[in-house]
Parts: structure tokens; C-alpha cells; sequence
């Protein structure tokens, strides 16, 4: 009896400890330290330390803040604007920016390797056709160098924690850095200057017109043998040209938003003008591994153009077959004798002095 | 090591080098044998002279269309790098503890902001690239210059650019290398037609004198 009675207390007993367990275990549950910071019912809990935390970081009441420094955000003590700004950095546009590069100097190099140079089909003339002034080709070398200056300093920038503190070491790598950081906010007015000349100069050369659909169509030359048609510049060079001026613009406005913090901007918009400068300086970038490609090793004849300011006629005829047609139409050609003079490789004498292209060249 | 040696025997090196080729030759112009003018003379030397001077600032009207790159390229450059070299905040330091104390007491100047000093360096950068794509894209500029001409262009471009990459003034190395271009600059200056720099008005002065004693209107 006496056994019965204390096994059926004990199995009482025993559900009411189970019983306080679960409740113990539930109100753990319910407990505010379970309960995510993060999430809207935090701010219901009444926990003087999350409140504070919560309104610093998400600056919940805001005006009430105040500080002595009156300057922009310095009432804001947590951007977390900026968590989302440095992952983004860190995880995206590091790595697919190094992807994309990659890809595009591996493209060219295999393009390169199955397509080869692409040479005339009937070869050099000889007979030279002004193309650039002085002033042009300066413009273009401007740009071209401090471009170059300025993506080798922004690469080293934007790749450096992964690719270059590995080989160089921190200490090294630190000042690389630095030196990387005052050159390219130094150059960055410089390849906005030269990118303003180069759009009042080229602008009305570029303007796309009737015929340059047919360039695209028939992938610029590049595929296959078929002759395309273009005029001073073809499409590929005019849509080149453009996305220098428009992602050139890009990076120019973005980097003076970036490099000069005294008009007032905040963090949010310097981190959203990084997004943009990462992103079409990538682009940039990537697209001028292309148009170096072409102009130097890629085609036959077209570096001449931005060296001497000439072109071979029949390299004219190929690649701006109207322009070339102006050019005949104009009696613009010179002899292969008189482009020698002109250029310095023969001792000028006084025929070649009174020609009216050595005007045109000084 | 190395820095000490920038720093030290290098540096003393160079300023020597400077100094006495600087003086060489300076002298050696003034005082040179040149074969004395017997004729009658039809108008003042020193008028003459002092006028060259000055009217040689502004382009021959001329020659203007022909050369207005290199006008107002030139112009951005020699200004820029005159302001950077005298009024640069770390170069009024640098002077004034290295040239202009004496026993206690120094002497120095205001340097400028650094708004104005970002401004003259830009200004310095693009007239030099300017200048130098000038030289080497026009076919008669490249045929008068010579290796002289790049090597003083070059070099003017280094030690302006590391001065740039040291300008945060956070690490001694990029200070160095700064100083080390500027050593290799000042030893190859009196050799070069960096000279320029020194000899630009004597030679207007001599050559508006010669004129002016002529009567020759320039």
C-alpha cells in the first residue's frame, strides 16, 4: 500500500520537476538574451542597453542626437550603411573584379593566338593620308598615360590586401600603398582634364551614323573575311570612344566625391561613389585591354596613326573605306618620299618646306 | 644605411656638385672671350637689354598660332613647379632649417594652402606631360631635340612625382626616394640645359643689348 502510495507521489514528483524543466526551458527561450537584437521585438524588450545600442546604430532618434562637432554624420556613431559597403568591397567587387580582368586578358590572349595579327590584304603602300594633328595626338597620349598611371595605382589599390601583401609583405605593401594613394588622387584631376579636351575634341567625329550598324553587324572585321565599311572613325572605335568619355565621366565625378569631402557629402554618398568609381574603372579597365590590344599588336598599321599623326592609304581603304574615298577625292596622299621628309628622316630641303602638309604639321 | 647615406654624404655631394657647376658656369659665360663691338653705337645696350627681358614673357604674335600649346603648356609648368619648389609647406621647412638659420634664429615664409598647393602641382604635371608629348610627337620638335632634352624632362617628371607620392609624409622611404631624385636632379642640372633656369635673363640681356645698341627693334 504503502509502495503504491510512494510510487504514484514519486511519478507526481517526477512530472512536477519535468514539468518546472520545460517551463525553465521555455521562459529561457522567451528570456531577452535569446531574443535576436536585430529583430523588431528587440525594441520591445526593456533593456536599457539594447535600446541604446539600437538607437546608435540605426540612429532611431534621430535629432535628439547631438554633438558638439558640427560637421556631416557627426551625429552618427555606427554607419551601418557601411557593413553592406565593406562587404560589398571585400566580397564582390575585389573577386569579380579580378574575374572579369582575368577573363578578358585571357580572351584577347587567345583571340590573339587563334586569329593571329590581323595584317592588310594587300599590304603597306607606302602612300601616307594625314589623320591626327599634333594637338590630338597629345591629347591622346595624355590621357593614355595618366590612364595608365592612374588604373596601375587603382589596381594596386583595389587588389592589393589579396594579390600583393601575400608577395610583398605588409610593411612594403603599406607603403606601395600610400604612394598608390597620393599619386592617384593626385593624377585623378589630371585624366579629368584631359577626358573633358578629348570629349570637345573627338565628340563630333563620333556621333554614330548610317552605315556603322553594318560595321557591328558584321562584327567589325574581327569574324571572318568580309570587308565592313566605316568612316573617319568605325563603330568600334565610336563605341570605344564613348565609354571612355561616359565611365571616364564616371570616375571622375565619383573620384572628386571621393578625394575632396569638403563640399559637405556624407559617408553614405562617398561609399556609393566607391561603388560606382570600383565599378566602371573595372570596366574601364577592362575594355582598354582591348582597344591596346587592337591598336598595337592586333592590327597591322594602326598604331602609325597615333605615332606620326599618318596612315597608309591602304590601311584607309580597310578599316575607313569612306574616309579613304574623301581622302582620294581631296588629293590628300602623300608619297611615300614626302611622308619620309615630313618626318625628319631625310634632310628637308625646300620643296618639301614649302609643301603645305609641313604647315599643317607644325 | 642607405638612408643615412641620402641623408648625409650624398646629399652634400650633390649640393656641391650644384653650387660649383652652377657658379662654373655662370662665370665662364660672364667673363668668357667674345670680340669686342667697334661700331658706332645707334641705340642704348642697357634699355635695350632691360627691354628683352621683359618683352620675351609673351609669344612673337607671329609665332603665336604656330606655338600656343607650348605657351600656355610652358606657362603651367614653370609657374606650377616654382610654386611647388619655394612655396610648398615641406620645402619652406626644409629651407628654412637647411639654408636660412643661423645661430638660433631663422628666417622663413608663409607657405601656401594646400588647396593651392594640389592646384600647382596639377598645373606643373600637365604642362610638363604637355611639354615633353610636344617634343616627341611633332616631327620638327623631335628632330631638334636631343637625349639631353628627354633626360631633363624625365628626370624634372621624377622628382615631382615622387614628391607627390611622399606627400602624406608618413613613411621615411618615400621621403628618401623624393630626396634621392632631387640629388640626381641637382648633380645633372649644371650639365644640362636645365641651366635655363639660371641663364635665361643674363642670355635675354645679352642678346637685347646686343640688339639694342644696334638699333634694332625685338
Amino acid at each position: 500500500m504503502s509502495n503504491r502510495f510512494m510510487s504514484k507521489h514519486s511519478q507526481k514528483f517526477t512530472c512536477q520537476i519535468y514539468f518546472f524543466l520545460y517551463l525553465i526551458f521555455f521562459l529561457c527561450l522567451l528570456s531577452p538574451l535569446n531574443v535576436s537584437a536585430s529583430g523588431p521585438a528587440a525594441s520591445k524588450i526593456n533593456n536599457p542597453s539594447n535600446d541604446l545600442w539600437i538607437s546608435v546604430r540605426h540612429n532611431t532618434e534621430s535629432g535628439k542626437v547631438t554633438s558638439q562637432v558640427k560637421s556631416v554624420d557627426s551625429t552618427v556613431l555606427i554607419n551601418p550603411q557601411a557593413d553592406r559597403w565593406t562587404r560589398f568591397r571585400m566580397t564582390q567587387l575585389i573577386n569579380y573584379g579580378l574575374f572579369i580582368l582575368s577573363v578578358v586578358a585571357v580572351v584577347i590572349m587567345l583571340f590573339y593566338l587563334f586569329r593571329g595579327r590581323i595584317k592588310l590584304e594587300e599590304g603597306l603602300s607606302g602612300i601616307m593620308v594625314h589623320r591626327f594633328t599634333d594637338y590630338e595626338r597629345i591629347l591622346h597620349w595624355m590621357l593614355a598615360i595618366v590612364f595608365i598611371f592612374l588604373a596601375g595605382t587603382g589596381l594596386i589599390l583595389l587588389f592589393g590586401r589579396p594579390l600583393l601583401i601575400p608577395v610583398l609583405g605588409h610593411e612594403f605593401f603599406s607603403v606601395l600603398a600610400s604612394a598608390s594613394k597620393e599619386g592617384h588622387n593626385l593624377f585623378g584631376p589630371i585624366f579629368f582634364v584631359s577626358l573633358l579636351l578629348m570629349l570637345f575634341r573627338f565628340v563630333r567625329r563620333n556621333i554614330y551614323a548610317k552605315g556603322d550598324l553594318t560595321w557591328l553587324l558584321k562584327g567589325g572585321g574581327l569574324i571572318g573575311k568580309s570587308h565592313v565599311t566605316g568612316g573617319f572613325f568605325n563603330m568600334g572605335e565610336k563605341t570605344w570612344y564613348w565609354i571612355v568619355i561616359l565611365t571616364g565621366l564616371a570616375i571622375s565625378v565619383s573620384g572628386l566625391v571621393l578625394v575632396l569631402p569638403n563640399f559637405g557629402q556624407g559617408r553614405v554618398i562617398m561609399e556609393l561613389s566607391h561603388v560606382v568609381h570600383g565599378i566602371a574603372a573595372i570596366i574601364l579597365v577592362s575594355v582598354s585591354f582591348g582597344h591596346i590590344y587592337l591598336a598595337t599588336k592586333g592590327t597591322e598599321g594602326t598604331l602609325e596613326s597615333m605615332k606620326t599623326g599618318y596612315v597608309d592609304i591602304k590601311w584607309a581603304e580597310e578599316h575607313h573605306d569612306r574616309w579613304a574615298k574623301e581622302c582620294h577625292d581631296n588629293d590628300r596622299l602623300i608619297s611615300a618620299e614626302d611622308y619620309a621628309k615630313l618626318q625628319g628622316r631625310v634632310v628637308l630641303d625646300q620643296n618639301v618646306s614649302a609643301s603645305p602638309l609641313m604647315e599643317e604639321t607644325k | 644605411m642607405i638612408a643615412d647615406f641620402i641623408d648625409g654624404p650624398f646629399w652634400y655631394f650633390s649640393l656641391t656638385v650644384f653650387t660649383i657647376g652652377i657658379i662654373w658656369k655662370l662665370v665662364t659665360i660672364v667673363f668668357g672671350k667674345r670680340k669686342a663691338d667697334l661700331s658706332v653705337a645707334r641705340g642704348s645696350g642697357i634699355s635695350g637689354a632691360i627691354k628683352t627681358i621683359f618683352s620675351r614673357f609673351k609669344a612673337d604674335k607671329g609665332m603665336t598660332p604656330h606655338i600656343r600649346l607650348q605657351v600656355v603648356a610652358g606657362y603651367m609648368f614653370h609657374l606650377g613647379l616654382f610654386a611647388l619648389l619655394f612655396f610648398a609647406a615641406p620645402h619652406v621647412l626644409f629651407l628654412e632649417e637647411n639654408f636660412f638659420s643661423f645661430e638660433g634664429m631663422s628666417f622663413s615664409w608663409t607657405p601656401m594652402p594646400h588647396w593651392a598647393f594640389i592646384i600647382a602641382s596639377e598645373f606643373a604635371f600637365l604642362g610638363l606631360l604637355m611639354l615633353w608629348l610636344h617634343r616627341v610627337l611633332n616631327p620638327v620638335s623631335r628632330l631638334i631635340s636631343t637625349a639631353d632634352d628627354h633626360i631633363a624632362s624625365i628626370l624634372t617628371f621624377v622628382v615631382m612625382l615622387t614628391g607627390c607620392l611622399a606627400l602624406l609624409e608618413s613613411f621615411n622611404e618615400l621621403r628618401l626616394l623624393h630626396r634621392f631624385s632631387v640629388e640626381l636632379f641637382l648633380i645633372y642640372f649644371p650639365f644640362s640645359r636645365l641651366m635655363h633656369a639660371f641663364t635665361f635673363i643674363p642670355s635675354r640681356a645679352f642678346t637685347g643689348a646686343w640688339f639694342g645698341r644696334r638699333g634694332i627693334s625685338s
